[in-house]
């Protein structure tokens, strides 16, 4: 496709390096949300070295790399970061950038709300690391369950309290963006734009916004109260209180925070698969009654994480059957995607190869679900390594693949130009071979008696595959590093994009790449759910605006 | 052939390897638990089994029809010019793939909770009742005579077994000192949690003397790793001599402050 490249007005100021200044007031969602990004890119750099060390520790048995402490904070810092300052943010910085495009608004409802609850993030990720700087950080893993997080087990360092002021913030500022984006959604939609037409990655933002915007303040109250029992003296969950009581409220938002981590990546998956496929998504109603589906079963299933604390059967029974109903609405929206595919002329792009590599591992996520949600299987697999497996398997296997599958193809949009292909090619080959190297016989292990959580382990028979595991893991980091070599260089020097590279359906695509600070010249007019495909077969695709001049 | 579909096949390749690998004896690489030795691990043995069916054949076909996907509807596959026909859904398929998972889960769910009546009930004749409580970083096995085992942690050599006699249905009562723990011997059965101020009970009824290992798998503070469990489990008559002994022992020492 030939593109036209003229200068790019003085105004559209598109480099990355911009005054700092800049990007402490803007309110324009694009640059809130490639803060966003950016943000959780560090943190997932962060969160992988910590891995890097812990598989280093595991690779033998025996071994004394770090001490059983520093052990348990890294496993803790790897789990917070990865989830409430990687995956999460990731996915709310996308959609920051999206969504007010893809329903042709000029920017979110409340932009300077926006700009607050994204200096939330680096203020709650810097007050979680203040442990690391004051003695010791949390040490109790990710959810850290009480009573080993209360004062009586807990008082050398602040690393606890610390951790809890940092979720507090951090379920202020999702509380803040999944506002917002519903207001926005609502309110801000472009003439023609009806709900029937909204693209699904926008329902998918829907649904999760809905489902944060719920479960967030459980989240905080946990921590408040946990925070009142270690410096007020009160016993919520103390050994004279009811420690198990924490698990409910965790776990209340901890399930439901795994849908807010993958829904975001339904709406990816579903925005990919139909544009490199050239067919129209399979099932549209289907998959926003879906969507809704999971929101309202994930937040009756929480106690499928407590099936070994020794609750009555029948409890049990009634949390197993939910957990396994979720089964139906993501089997339809996995079986709709294949439908989409099917008969298509598939286009394996980079972000297409993701998509399907999301496919591919996703589906072994979601099958081990199943044996976790059996809750005589589950006391065997609970707090096991399969756990580790199948948790790695549904976040990374599933919304990581996402995420990359979405960087590939949004980064033209946002910076005006291509990721490089071959680079492209080379890391989604070697990190879905290390991916599955990594966390494929984990479950063995899980199997065979190795419980989560160890610093280490005196048995033997676990060596060989601990260190095919280790091994694996770096294959990862050095995709992580051809990925960020990638997006480094083609930021600066990548093929230019143009409007439209991938030939999309959304209205994204109908502006400049990157979108002016008003994203629209002109609203495109809306006629169906794939306004862009239907503007270009009219002939109605101004390709004519002006795109990024070469550097 | 494209170079992509030869990397497809390469995974395809490595993927069939692990496979092999895991059916030989290679040291933790069996997809399976350890045999069962006694009946409710039996029961969560075959209740694994059963899923596994299910999910094997579930997997499968997933797969071979994303692999169809792939190597049949690529664009280079496709005539120049193929304009894929432009479906935007079928409701008695959709309807069929909303029904199908619905029917799987549904038995998968009433088989398993077969299983959870059968073996995760209540007891009440058992013929002999040890108090487990967990604390940092050990156990200590009450059997309510006197005799209690403490199982200190220790991953530098073999903690001290907690010895049953075999085909005895012995009642495990659980309960914390300090922080959570999880008792868990992969062999005897699942974990069950012992969690301060709170009952919690299991069972075993091991089939054949010998010992089985397992671990704390509560994450329970810095000494986690080193609550290592050894179950030991004797005829009745060496068990009869071996509680004697403790008895003895217990006895003497009885004047020192516990
Ligand atoms: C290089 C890639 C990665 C490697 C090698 C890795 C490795 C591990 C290992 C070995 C553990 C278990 C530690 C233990 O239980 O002792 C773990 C825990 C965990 N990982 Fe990862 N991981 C990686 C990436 C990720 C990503 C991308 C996510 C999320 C998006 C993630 C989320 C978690 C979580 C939530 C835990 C549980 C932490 C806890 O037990 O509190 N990991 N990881
Ligand atoms: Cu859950
Ligand atoms: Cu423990």
């Amino acid at each position: 496709m030939a593109t036209t490249v003229l200068p790019r007005p003085k105004q559209y100021d598109d480099t990355f390096f911009k005054p700092i200044s800049i990007w402490l007031t803007t309110t324009d969602h694009k640059l809130i949300g490639i803060m966003y990004m950016v943000t959780s890119i560090i943190s997932f750099v962060i969160g992988g070295i910590f891995a890097l060390i812990i598989r280093l520790q595991l690779s033998q048995p025996n071994l004394k790399l770090v001490d059983a402490e520093t052990y348990n904070q890294l496993i803790s810092a790897h789990g917070v970061t990865m989830i409430f300052f990687f995956v999460t943010i990731f996915v709310t910085g996308i959609a920051n950038y999206m969504v007010p495009l893809m329903i042709g608004a000029r920017d979110m409802a409340f932009p300077r709300v926006n700009l607050l609850g994204f200096w939330l993030i680096p203020v709650a990720i810097i007050l979680y690391y203040c442990g690391f700087f004051t003695g010791g950080s949390l040490n109790a893993g990710w959810t850290g369950y009480t009573p080993l997080t209360e004062k009586a087990f807990n008082h050398q360092t602040f690393g606890v309290d610390f951790w809890a002021l940092s979720i507090i913030v951090w379920a202020i500022s999702g509380i803040m963006a999944s506002t917002n984006f519903l207001t926005t959604i609502v309110a801000l939609r472009a003439p023609g734009m009806r709900f029937s037409r909204l693209p699904l990655f926008v329902w998918a933002q829907i649904s999760t916004s809905i489902l944060l915007l719920i479960v967030g303040a459980p989240l905080a109250a946990a921590m408040i109260l946990l925070e009142f029992d270690r410096q007020l003296g009160t016993q919520f969950f103390t050994t004279q209180g009811r420690p198990v009581l924490y698990q409910h409220l965790f776990w209340f938002f901890g399930h439901p925070e795994v849908y807010v981590m993958i829904l975001p990546a339904f709406g990816l998956i579903s925005e990919i698969v139909p544009v490199f496929a050239r067919k129209p998504i399979f099932g549209y109603m289907s998959m926003v009654a879906a969507l809704f589906g999971i929101v309202f079963l994930s937040m009756t299933v929480w106690a499928h994480h407590m099936f070994t604390v020794g609750m009555n059967t029948y409890v049990e029974g009634f949390f197993m059957l939910m957990t396994m109903l979720i089964a139906v609405p993501t089997g339809i929206k996995f079986f709709n995607w294949i439908a989409t595919a099917w008969w298509g002329s598939v286009e394996f792009t980079v972000p297409m190869k993701f998509v399907f590599g999301f496919l591919a591992t996703f589906l072994i996520g979601g099958i081990t679900g199943i044996y976790l949600a059996s809750v005589p299987v589950d006391t065997q697999l609970h707090q096991s390594y399969f756990v580790v497996a199948h948790l790695h398997y549904v976040l990374f296997g599933g919304s990581v693949f996402a995420i990359l599958a979405g960087i590939y193809y949004w980064f033209p949009k946002i910076t005006g130009r291509l990721l490089n292909r071959t680079l492209g090619e080379w890391n989604f080959w070697t990190v879905f071979v290390g991916f599955n190297g990594t966390f494929l016989i984990m479950h063995t292990l899980g199997l065979e008696g190795m419980p989560r959580r160890i610093w280490t382990y005196a048995n033997p028979a676990w060596a060989t595959t601990n260190v095919i595991i280790t091994i694996s893991s770096f294959l990862i980091a050095f995709s992580i590093l051809v990925l960020l070599i990638n997006v480094v260089h083609s930021w600066g020097h990548g093929e230019i994009a143009g409007n439209d590279p991938w030939r999309g359906n959304t209205l994204e695509w109908a502006t400049t790449s990157p979108p002016p600070p008003y994203n629209f010249e002109r609203v495109p007019p809306v006629r169906s759910f794939m306004p862009v495909r239907d503007l270009r077969e009219s002939g109605e695709l101004i390709e004519a605006e002006p795109v990024l001049t070469p550097t | 052939m494209a170079r992509s579909a030869r990397a497809l096949l390469t995974t395809i390749g490595l993927a069939a390897l692990a496979f092999l690998l895991s059916s030989c004896d290679v040291g933790g690489l069996s997809p399976i638990f350890p045999d069962p030795v006694s009946p409710n691990g039996k029961g969560i043995y075959d209740t694994y089994v059963g899923i596994s069916v299910v999910a094997i054949i579930v997997f499968i076909g997933v797969e071979a029809a994303l692999l169809w996907v792939v190597l049949r509807y690529r664009r280079s596959r496709q005539p120049a010019g193929y304009m894929p026909p432009q479906v935007h859904g079928h409701t008695g398929l959709e309807i069929g793939w909303t029904i199908a998972p619905l029917i799987i889960v549904l038995a998968i769910a009433g088989y398993s909770f077969v299983e959870l009546q059968k073996d995760f009930q209540p007891i009440s004749n058992q013929e002999m009742t040890v108090k487990v409580s967990g604390h940092q970083f050990g156990w200590d096995y009450d059997y309510l005579n006197g005799v209690v085992v403490h199982q200190e942690g220790s991953l530098a050599a073999e903690v001290t077994p907690f010895v049953v006699p075999t085909n005895t249905l012995v009642k495990l009562q659980f309960d914390a000192n300090d922080v959570i723990h999880s008792w868990w011997v992969p062999a005897i059965s699942g974990k069950t949690d012992a969690v301060p101020g709170y009952d919690n009970f299991s069972w075993l009824k091991i089939d054949k003397p010998g010992k089985w290992r397992g671990e704390c798998a509560e994450l329970c503070g810095s000494g986690h790793a080193q609550m290592q469990i050894i179950v030991q489990a004797m005829d009745k008559s060496d068990f009869e001599a071996w509680m004697a002994k403790q008895k003895a022992t217990t006895a003497s020492s009885s004047p020192s402050p516990s």
